[in-house]
């Protein structure tokens, strides 16, 4: 339970450190989906798959970097809690960008039926 | 590798010219965390009304911490801080910042920003201790009374006791050490880099005494033999470590497997080796042997790890352990589980100034300091103190830039490791990337009170 309580604590001071970055990518995204849903023609079914293979491209990017952006490697995951750490990682920016990616192509999608 | 320009020494007001947005953090990092999370509390108790006078000496991480909790905790409570820094330094990143790896301004930070509103901070160094009269004296001889005392002043470097040591010369002709401050970090850097273009014989220190952070010696031995790795200058370094002691590591699984790894890495290690004396223009160091006599090593690159005790005001007085394995440094007599004096029972210890048998590390403040707050409390209200502590110490071990071992381990040296699945003695990047990102949000949330 503590651990749960500390690493909720860790996230929350890291967030204070990127406050405006995640308040933009959040308005981005409230934006986007009250365009999306006020736009009669977005097809939500069409723009999921599209969406999520873009939070899959996404993500795998995130896996591959992520290391090198935290002056480590690839190589360096020595066992298996690395690399679950490495792909929950890549998960959380995945989904990031599949919720900004899904109201974009729903639109697409709509735009060209 | 990474040349870091921020060597210039600036005051703690200058660090940050954004004030907006420190502003900003500082009033997002104010907001109880329940509320940006809907109702996660902190496993804090009920605040008790009481009028006592709370003085904490020091105002490090341990220090800070225990006021933010208390201030929570008692409701009427008057706190008392005394101490003279105005800078709060990081102390954990500062084997990132002597590497390479992390810029100099991530270790800085200002005590206002993180000290809990309505208390009184005497801006001054504790000079003595009269726990018969519950007296504490500042350096300029003010008399300052407490009705509980909480000491978290720290230790002191005896670097005096190296004769020809001088730590304003870190950086220059190969003398490095971790340990000051955030600029003997930086030119350690410098000297690193220094030494890696140029090569030659590296010497990496350990004393005999207690020390804070009992990784960080070996932490910048792994991590020059990966800056020499990096630039492809192996072939021309040698590093050896002179340890005081009959080893490098106090826990002996942990020790084992360092001397293993050193073994296949080409680092040498001599035992019973204390230094005592360099000649900083000769790059020559001396070091006593068990016998008694001397032996004189060259260097190109020193790292120079200073014999550490408690500072004068304890050493000096009725507060330090008066016998036993602890009293020849001074360390502060408390009891080792419930971190109360063990003969002023309005008096608790926390952090590197207790003379327990182990845990000088930032993680050792995270687990008890809120054990202190919460035997305080329980002393307020005419109760006996009654939670343990196990002694947690926890020290993530750089082995190369990028990889690390989570080591945790108790009193007694068992390796304790927090999170299920986690190896101690496996190369890691999860432990990296704790050490890298997430250690120091940590230390933020246990300085604010929260964790």
């Amino acid at each position: 339970m503590y651990e749960i309580w500390l690493a909720l604590n860790i996230l929350w001071e890291i967030s204070l450190g990127y406050w405006p970055l995640l308040i933009g990518i959040f308005g981005v995204w409230v934006l986007l989906m009250g365009v999306a849903l006020r736009n009669g023609r977005t097809k939500w079914s069409a723009g999921a798959l599209p969406a999520i293979v873009t939070g899959i491209f996404f993500g795998l990017i995130a896996f591959v970097a992520f290391p090198t952006m935290t002056a480590s490697s690839l190589s360096a995951p020595g066992y298996w809690v690395d690399w679950a750490a490495l792909s929950g990682i890549a998960l959380a920016y995945g989904t990031i960008c599949f919720l900004i990616a899904l109201p974009l192509w729903a639109m697409f999608k709509g735009g060209r039926a | 590798m990474k040349n870091w320009d921020e060597c210039n020494e600036k005051p703690a007001s200058a660090l940050r010219p954004d004030s907006a947005r420190r502003a900003w953090i500082k009033a997002l990092g104010a907001i109880p965390l329940s509320v940006g999370l809907g109702g996660i509390h902190p496993p804090v108790s009920g605040a008790l009304k009481t009028n006592a006078h709370v003085v904490i000496a020091g105002s490090g991480l341990g220090g800070i911490a225990v006021a933010n909790r208390l201030s929570r905790m008692l409701d009427g409570v008057q706190i008392t801080i005394i101490d003279a820094k105005e800078e709060h330094n990081y102390q954990p990143g500062y084997t990132l910042v002597a590497t390479g790896v992390w810029p100099v301004s991530k270790v800085r930070e200002r005590n206002i920003d993180f000290q809990p509103a309505n208390i009184r901070w005497i801006r001054d160094m504790v000079a003595g201790f009269e726990p018969e009269s519950n007296t504490v004296v500042t350096a300029r001889g003010e008399r300052v009374r407490y009705d509980f005392l909480v000491v978290a002043t720290g230790v002191h470097l005896d670097f005096a006791l190296i004769e020809g040591m001088d730590v304003a010369a870190i950086g220059q002709n190969g003398l490095a050490s971790v340990y000051p401050s955030p600029q003997a970090a930086t030119a350690t850097w410098a000297a690193m880099q220094a030494f890696v273009k140029s090569g030659g014989n590296a010497l990496m220190t350990l004393p005999a005494t207690p020390l804070k952070c009992a990784g960080a010696p070996l932490k910048m031995t792994f991590m020059l033999r990966d800056r020499l790795r990096q630039a492809g200058a192996l072939a021309k370094a040698n590093i050896r470590f002179e340890s005081a002691t009959s080893n490098v590591f106090g826990v002996k699984a942990v020790n084992d497997n360092v001397l293993e790894r050193w073994g296949r890495l080409g680092i040498g290690v001599d035992y019973q080796r204390s230094l005592k004396a360099v000649d900083i223009g000769a790059r020559k160091a001396t070091f006593q042997l068990a016998g008694g006599q001397s032996i004189v090593l060259p260097y190109d690159f020193l790292h120079v790890v200073p014999p550490m005790r408690a500072p004068d005001a304890i050493r000096s007085s009725a507060l330090a352990w008066q016998s036993g394995p602890f009293a020849a440094g001074g360390w502060l007599e408390v009891d080792k589980s419930t971190l109360q004096h063990r003969r002023y029972p309005n008096v608790f210890g926390i952090g590197d100034i207790n003379g327990t048998p182990r845990g000088k590390t930032a993680a050792t403040v995270k687990k008890s300091a809120p054990l202190v707050a919460h035997n305080l409390v329980e002393v307020i209200k005419g109760r006996q103190a009654n939670e343990l502590f196990d002694g947690y110490t926890s020290c993530p071990l750089i082995t190369r830039e990028g990889s690390a071992m989570l080591i945790e381990f108790d009193y007694e040296g068992r390796l304790t490791p927090s999170l299920p699945g986690i190896e101690p003695l496996q190369d890691s990047y999860f432990a990296w990337l704790m050490k890298y990102s997430m250690l120091k949000p940590a230390y933020l949330s246990v300085l604010r009170g929260r964790a």
